[in-house]
């Protein structure tokens, strides 16, 4: 019988480093038909399994249409991420999934895309991108504004440039400070600060899909509201605890919402005005 | 075994002697795990029962409700080899009675149903409901903290049970509710209802309803709490809870759950066990590099009142509390969700 809670196993089959605390682990089903039948949206996650020492969500970092393995892209902060961090090639890990809404690629079909993020919540976007470039006359123009810590923690540095390359396609970059020694060539200040300086796109037809922490997406969000952009065109991807993903343990609720099953993508018109303040 | 033969076998309903409950307890006992409210260190908790003396049914509510039957508070889910995977899942096909379950006990658990299927089914969840016949016993004593006729949920219960037994003082009166409840019935050879049972049970029912001294008004009930989220009486409840998660731990529809890595000595296996969580606990909306989404009490006591009398009609289709009274009697500092409700509504 299945379990609902029960882990599939999956073969690392790359590990490539992102930053000093960031890798991107590429993986596959052990079960080559269970890749073969398995898809996701993007902006979905999956709950991912180190035996022993537990269980955690982690979004997915790879386009949809690779169908031979999955991305996810992964900082060391907690327990099972940290364990992760001592995985070789050839180990395995257990996944659950794919759990979640994903962004709204279908509302998004021809549309200009204004996509923001911060830190690790590139990884969810990347996919986003991926789907742009690959599907260029499926989207209006695409705007990516994207701010990290330093330097070296930007994730994905090595795809700006082929990011740049998609016709009809800007990218902004911020940092919150850059360490003697270090080159940049770009802003230094908050992602917000992009919004205000650099950001060209205009609430016209276009839809705001964004993840970063909290307090980045409350101001960001601020700034836009500001710009004329309205609550029902801007879409965030929300972080909570969440010890199931499937609407049972409970943690990741915000009202009556459960952030893995509802979520983890949120029009802000729908979560503006709920009794718990959220953004 | 033969009782004294009766004209007419029971389909829906029969009355039972003193001598005719002991037999069906212990008919129950030769087919089934039985489990029902015991003496435990002067309390009175669910647990196994053989025969009719292990059952206390004069009582008011069990220390913990029946949800313990659905999922344990450290539940396997699976036990492990770290290199190996997954290797055992537990049995879930042993065949059980919950007896004397009161109406309270019973909704919940018809409100936990509608937690653990849906969209995500939980299917050990669902295997092991399957498998568990519910013998209902009707209030006749409410306690102090008793409040389940403010949501429908008790003192009678109207549905969810296999059987239902009413104590009448002289007799029970025992009913069919299902397919599986009828079955016994009519194995049992029972002796059919009389028609004055039935009066007898009305009565009982509207004693017990008038001794159930406290209410919440439901009307419009979560617009109303939804609307007061700011209101002076959360300030004041934030002073007074202790943030212990007892009344979460006693409740028979809070269900959140943390999941946990057990190892053994070896560190090599293991078992992925299901821990009851609160709510009200601080680490509850922890995340990594110290993130928490309701780091002060008054955040944590509003989710779990919040939750109950509120968000789980939007999430479910009903209110999330039953009125067993659980929580008052747990609290140190007695917080009563009626006097809160009341409070709020100005009544």
């Amino acid at each position: 019988m299945r379990s609902l809670f029960k882990p599939e196993t999956a073969v690392i089959k790359g590990i490539k480093a992102q930053t000093p605390d960031t890798a991107t682990y590429t993986l596959a089903f052990a079960d080559a038909k269970k890749q073969s039948d398995y898809s996701f949206r993007p902006g979905q996650f999956n709950m991912l399994t180190i035996l022993g020492i537990g269980e955690a969500p982690i979004s997915i970092s790879s386009p949809v249409d690779e169908r031979l393995t999955f991305d996810h892209t992964i900082r060391r902060v907690g327990n099972l991420t940290k364990a992760m961090s001592s995985l070789q090639e050839g180990d395995t890990v257990g996944i659950r999934g794919p759990y979640g809404n994903g962004w709204p690629v279908e509302e998004m079909r021809g549309k200009n895309i204004l996509l923001i993020a911060g830190g690790i919540g590139l990884a969810p976007l990347r996919p986003v991108i991926q789907q742009v470039a690959r599907h260029r006359r499926d989207f209006g123009s695409l705007e990516i504004l994207y701010g990290a810590r330093t330097p070296a923690d930007g994730m994905f540095s090595d795809e700006y440039a082929g990011w740049r390359g998609v016709s009809d396609t800007k990218l902004w970059l911020t940092v919150d400070q850059v360490p003697d020694g270090n080159r940049w060539d770009h802003d230094v200040g908050l992602v917000t600060d992009l919004v205000e300086d650099r950001m060209e796109s205009k609430p016209q037809n276009t839809v705001v899909v964004m993840c970063g922490p909290e307090i980045m997406m409350k101001f960001v969000v601020k700034a836009l509201l500001a710009r004329g952009f309205k609550p029902g065109q801007i879409y965030v991807s929300l972080e909570r605890r969440m010890e199931c993903g499937v609407a049972k343990c409970g943690h990741c609720q915000m009202g009556p919402i459960y952030v893995c099953k509802d979520g983890p993508v949120f029009n802000y018109a729908e979560i503006k005005d709920l009794p718990e303040e959220v953004l | 075994m033969a009782l004294a033969e009766p004209l007419v076998y029971a389909a829906r309903a029969a009355t039972l002697g003193g001598k005719d409950l002991a037999f069906l307890v212990s008919q129950l006992a030769g087919k089934y795990q039985v489990f029902g409210p015991t003496r435990k260190d002067g309390e009175i908790a669910l647990g196994p029962v053989q025969s009719l003396e292990d059952l206390e049914l004069d009582y008011v509510t069990t220390l913990l409700p029946p949800k313990k039957y659905f999922y344990a508070p450290f539940d396997t889910i699976f036990s492990f080899h770290r290199e190996g995977g997954v290797i055992h899942e537990e049995n879930l096909e042993e065949r059980r009675v919950l007896f004397g379950l009161h109406p309270c006990d019973v909704n919940a658990l018809l409100l936990l149903d509608r937690v653990f299927t849906g969209q995500y089914e939980d299917d050990r969840y669902k295997r092991k409901r399957e498998n568990t016949l519910i013998v209902g016993l009707n209030c006749n004593k409410p306690g102090e903290n008793c409040f389940c006729s403010s949501f429908g949920t008790g003192p009678d219960l109207r549905r969810g049970y296999d059987l239902l037994l009413t104590n009448l003082g002289d007799r029970y009166l025992l009913e069919a509710g299902s397919g599986a409840g009828e079955e016994l019935l009519h194995e049992l050879r029972l002796k059919k209802a009389e028609p004055q049972a039935f009066l007898a049970k009305e009565n009982v029912t509207r004693l017990a309803k008038g001794a159930i001294k406290k209410k919440i008004n439901t009307d419009n009930l979560p617009k109303i709490l939804n609307q007061n989220f700011g209101h002076g009486k959360w300030a004041e409840l934030k002073e007074e809870c202790l943030a212990c998660g007892a009344c979460t731990i006693v409740c028979p529809t809070c269900y959140c759950f943390n999941v946990f890595d057990k190892l053994d000595l070896t560190l090599k296996h293991g078992e992925r066990q299901i821990v009851w969580d609160s709510c009200v606990l601080l680490e509850f909306g922890e995340v990594a590099m110290g993130g928490n989404f309701r780091r002060t009490r008054a955040a944590r006591i509003k989710q779990r009142i919040y939750h109950k009398l509120s968000y789980f009609e939007t999430q479910y289709g009903a209110l999330g509390c039953v009125g067993c009274g659980r929580c008052v009697t747990a609290c140190i500092k007695k917080i009563d969700p009626t006097a809160i409700v009341n409070a709020i509504r100005g009544e």
